[in-house]
Formats: C-alpha cells, structure tokens, sequence
C-alpha cells in the first residue's frame, strides 16, 4: 500500500502574487467562481469559467499540482455525466454539469494550493472561530506526514511478519488492514496525551485574552480582489437574467 | 528560601500499583545547576512532572507530601499557571510541537500568556538565536531533523523566560557534538541569567563537568545528592548501573595504582591538566 496520494493534502510554501493574497480574498475568489458555476449548467459559460480561472493558476505556479487534483477528482465527474445522462437524456446537459462540478472543484483547488494552513487557521480564527477549533485543525495538519510515516512504517513491519494486504475477497481485504489500523490507533491515542501534556506546560489557556504573533490584514490588492470577484459575480448574474430572453441565443 | 523543595514526596500513578516516587526529600536554590540520573525507570520523569504541576492535576494518582517551586504549592497550582515559572522539555520532542512552523511554536506559550505583539516577537527572535536555530524558523516540525526539533522545543521553553528550566533527556536526538553544544548553551544561560536547570541525563561523561550538584535516584527513592565529585566517585553509584565517566573510572584507576591526582576529574580536559600538573610535579 503506498500512501503518496496523502502528499497532495500537504501545502507547499511558495511565492507568488496569488500565494501572497489574503486567505479570506483568495476565499472569496472561489465562493464568487462557486457561484457562478451554479449559475449555469450550459457548457459554454463553464468553459469561460475555467479560462478565467486558468490565468490565476499560471499565476500561482500551481498548474502541475492544481491538474493533478482534477485527474484525481475525474471518476466521479464521469460519474456525474453518466448518471444525467441516463436519467434525462440531455446530452449537453449531462456534460455541463460534469463541468460544473470540476470547475467547482478546480476553484477551490486553486485556494487550498496556494493557502498555507497556517494562514487558514489564523483567518478562522480572525473571523471570530474559537481558537481550540482553528488550532485544532492546524494541528491535525500538522501531524497528517506524522502519522503518515508512522502507517507505512507499520505496514512494513506487519508485512515483514508474513501480513498479506492484496489477498482474498473484499471482507478479507478489510480485515486484513486490522494489524494495520489498531497499532496506528493506539499510537494516535498515546501521541495525543503527550501533546496534552506538552500544551498545558506551555500556558495553553491561562489567559482569557489569547494575543497572536502574526495578524493577517487586508490590503489594497485584497480589497481589490474582493471587488473583481463581485463584480465578476454580478455581471454573470446580469448576463444570466438576459440569457433567458432570445437576445442572447447562443448561450443557450 | 529554595526555589524548589520538595518534602516527603510520594506519588502513584492510579494505574501503577507500585510508587513511582517514594520518600523524596529535596531542596534546589535559586541559580543552581542540578543533574539527576539513574537507571531506566527509577522516576525522573516522575520527578520532572512533579516539578511542574503535571503530577498531581495531569496524571491522577495518590499524592503525599508536598512540593513547592517558585514559592507555589504545586498541589495547588495547575501546570498552565505554573509555566510562567517552570519550563519543562520533554524527552521526545516530536509530540511538543504542535504548529507549522518553527516560530509559531515558539511563539506558542508567549501567544498564550496574552503578551503583546512586540513583546513576543521580541522573546521569540532572542529564543531562536540564543539556541542557533534562526534559519530555521519557517520550516514545518516534520521537516527537520530530530536533534532540530529537540532544540525548536528548548526555544520553545526559554522564550517564556521561566526562571526554573527543567530538561528531561534533552539529547536522546543529539549526536555529542551537538550535545555538548547543548549543554554549553544550558551553562551560559544558568550562568548568565541566572536561570535554575535540572537536567535529566544519561551521558554523564559529558555533562558532569558543568553540574553544581548530581543528584542520584533508585527505584523512586533519592539515593545519592552532592556535589559531582563526591557522587561519582562514590562506590555507590557504579551499583547502580549508573555509567560514570570514563575520567573518574581513569581517576579512580590511577589511585588503584598508587597515583593520586589532586581531585577527581570531572572532563578529559581536567584530567589532561591534572596529569600534566602531576607529571611536572
Ligand atoms: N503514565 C504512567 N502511568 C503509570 N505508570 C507510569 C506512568 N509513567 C511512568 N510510569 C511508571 O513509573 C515508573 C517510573 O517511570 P519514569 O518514566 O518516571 O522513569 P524514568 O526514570 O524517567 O525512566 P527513563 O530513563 O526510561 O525515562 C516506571 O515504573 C513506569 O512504569
Ligand atoms: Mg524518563
């Protein structure tokens, strides 16, 4: 068993215009693109979607990355098409909610490559997410190559002792990744109470008041991202409510 | 007054049937440097937990005696308030950092006390310079090796500026280069500032010379306590499985042989001069 598909949960700090955004900006590019792909289910419109968001990703330096995680999301975009299209026999119907999910997909791909969780968690909790909540979710980023290290060192050590994985039916398959999952468990558990105790010896809430190293703060350009996305928006919206006159058939 | 004293101290885990600690009786003045040692299992960890209000408000069990540190009754004080006062590393360093990266770990203790923003940022950039590990600041704990870690946990600890810093194994990752340059930077810092450090080790051989006074525990009970000399050249300690080092083994020979040195030497170094003195002489 080879755990590598775990890697592309890990954030790689790099540097650009759209890492340097601000995370509640940059989520608010995907909710405006998340918007607008409910807006429409025809292809064409879908299509502009990603050649707007193509230019973001070539900006970020993500694009390896960022097709990687929709080859990994295609399956079930297939998926989607086949079940529409047996249901309704709409073809371009079927396709263009195949599409929508992906661009959904692709938009917040975008976020998540260029957004450390470091900085997720300090805009939860800026947004006013209790910080036993937002330095829960850091730390269980921070522990995901952690435990990762930890189960493949497991299945080696299980496999050395004669454990096959890829062998029998499927409940066999199942239960034969027990030896795996108890001792991963059980280190978790014990993990957990070493950083019980490695937390309270750190002053973890003797203060009401918490104060943060880093702040993050709009800027001039994170407003101004803000302001295109909605913009964006609205102007989808605009060309939407025309598109159901015939002034605009090609849409259609 | 000491800075820590502890009297009549007994502890059970509640899931032990055995005493963890039996009987000890201590005091540590302030600006003290204090090694305890002894063999697997005797309690140092224990002890260390005892120090820091861990035992009895984190690890439940039947608690005697008392234990005062900083002028707080431990039994009274939960750790989070006593951290302020008493900084404890623990032995494996992976499980005490919990942020992405190496700053924010350090920052970890100072954001919790609600300090102001200049004020830790302040901490932290002494911290990681005082412990060499500046360039390392933006890297994720998983990204660094174990001896990094166990210094990115040492910062950690000295940025909230405690005035009793207690280590237990500290460098279990370190190879004895950079041991030594532990136990250097522990020197400067007990000397300097004036910090008290307990240190739990194992590798007497290296940091003999620089501890006041070793303390010695057996079985959950305080054996031995004194200065260096006295308790490493005692035959007490050898009983124990306690490894002394190799100078006073040599010391100790020499004497056997009918050379006696001035007193017995605590580092290579001293011994090298004791000889060279002896063979002038
Ligand atoms: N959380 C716990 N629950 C129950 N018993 C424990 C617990 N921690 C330690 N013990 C027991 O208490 C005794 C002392 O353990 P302790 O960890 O203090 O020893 P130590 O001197 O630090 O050993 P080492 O050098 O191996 O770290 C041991 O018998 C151990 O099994
Ligand atoms: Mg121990």
């Amino acid at each position: 068993m080879s755990l590598s598909f775990l890697e592309g949960l890990q954030f790689r700090r790099m540097d650009s215009p759209i890492h340097r955004l601000d995370p509640r900006a940059k989520f608010v590019i995907a909710l405006s693109i998340l918007g607008y792909a409910m807006l429409f289910t025809e292809v064409i419109p879908l299509i502009v979607g990603f050649a707007i968001l193509l230019p973001l990703v070539f900006a970020a330096k993500v694009f390896r990355m960022w097709v990687r995680t929709i080859k990994g999301v295609l399956v079930l975009a297939i998926l989607i098409f086949a079940i529409n299209w047996l249901v309704t026999p709409d073809l371009a119907m079927a396709v263009g909610l195949a599409l929508r999910f992906v661009l959904l997909v692709a938009a917040f791909s975008l976020f998540f490559l260029t957004t450390s969780p470091d900085d997720l968690g300090l805009a939860l909790e800026q947004s006013g997410v209790p910080y036993e909540l937002t330095f829960a979710f850091t730390t269980a980023i921070r522990f995901v190559p952690v435990l990762c290290r930890e189960a493949q060192t497991i299945v080696d050590a299980q496999r050395s002792r004669g454990l096959e994985l890829e062998r029998g039916g499927l409940l066999k398959r199942i239960r034969n990744y027990l030896p795996i999952l108890v001792p991963l468990v059980v280190g978790a558990i014990r993990r957990s109470v070493d950083l019980a105790e490695a937390m309270e010896s750190r002053a973890w809430g003797v203060s009401e008041k918490r104060t943060s190293l880093y702040r993050l703060k709009m800027r001039g350009r994170d407003y101004l991202a803000i302001l295109l996305s909605a913009a964006f928006f609205l102007l989808a919206m605009y060309v939407k409510l025309l598109s159901n006159q015939p002034l605009l058939p090609w849409l259609l | 007054m000491p800075i820590i004293e502890a009297k009549n101290l007994f502890f059970r885990y509640a899931a032990a049937e055995k005493y963890a600690i039996r009987n000890v009786s201590l005091s540590i003045r302030r600006g003290e440097f204090v090694l305890l040692t002894g063999p697997s299992g005797c309690g140092k960890t224990t002890l260390c937990r005892c120090f820091n209000g861990l035992i009895p408000h984190f690890h439940r069990g039947v608690f005697e005696g008392e234990v005062w540190v900083c002028g707080y009754s431990v039994a009274e004080t939960p750790p989070n308030k006593l951290s302020k006062h008493v900084g404890l590393v623990f032995q494996n360093p992976e499980n005490q950092l919990f942020c992405l990266s190496v700053e924010k770990d350090v920052a970890f203790g100072l954001e919790n006390m609600g300090l102001p923003e200049a004020e830790i940022r302040r901490r932290v950039e002494w911290a990681l310079r005082v412990t060499g590990i500046e360039e390392l600041r933006h890297r994720a704990p998983h990204e660094l090796s174990g001896g990094q870690q166990q210094k990115a946990a040492i910062a950690s600890v000295l940025a909230m500026e405690p005035e009793v810093v207690v280590l237990d194994e500290p460098t279990s990752f370190l190879d004895p280069r950079s041991a030594l340059e532990l136990f250097d930077l522990l020197k400067r810092i007990n000397e300097d500032l004036g910090v008290t450090i307990v240190l739990v080790e194992h590798r007497l051989d290296l940091c003999a010379s620089i501890a006041q006074r070793v303390l010695a525990m057996v079985d959950g009970e305080l054996a031995l306590d004194g200065s260096p000399a006295e308790v490493l050249c005692g035959e007490a300690i050898r009983l124990f499985g306690v490894g002394v080092p190799k100078s006073i083994r040599l010391y100790q020979l020499l004497l056997e042989a009918g050379v006696e040195l001035e007193h017995p030497p605590l580092s290579a170094e001293e011994l090298a001069d004791l000889v060279r003195q002896k063979i002038c002489q």
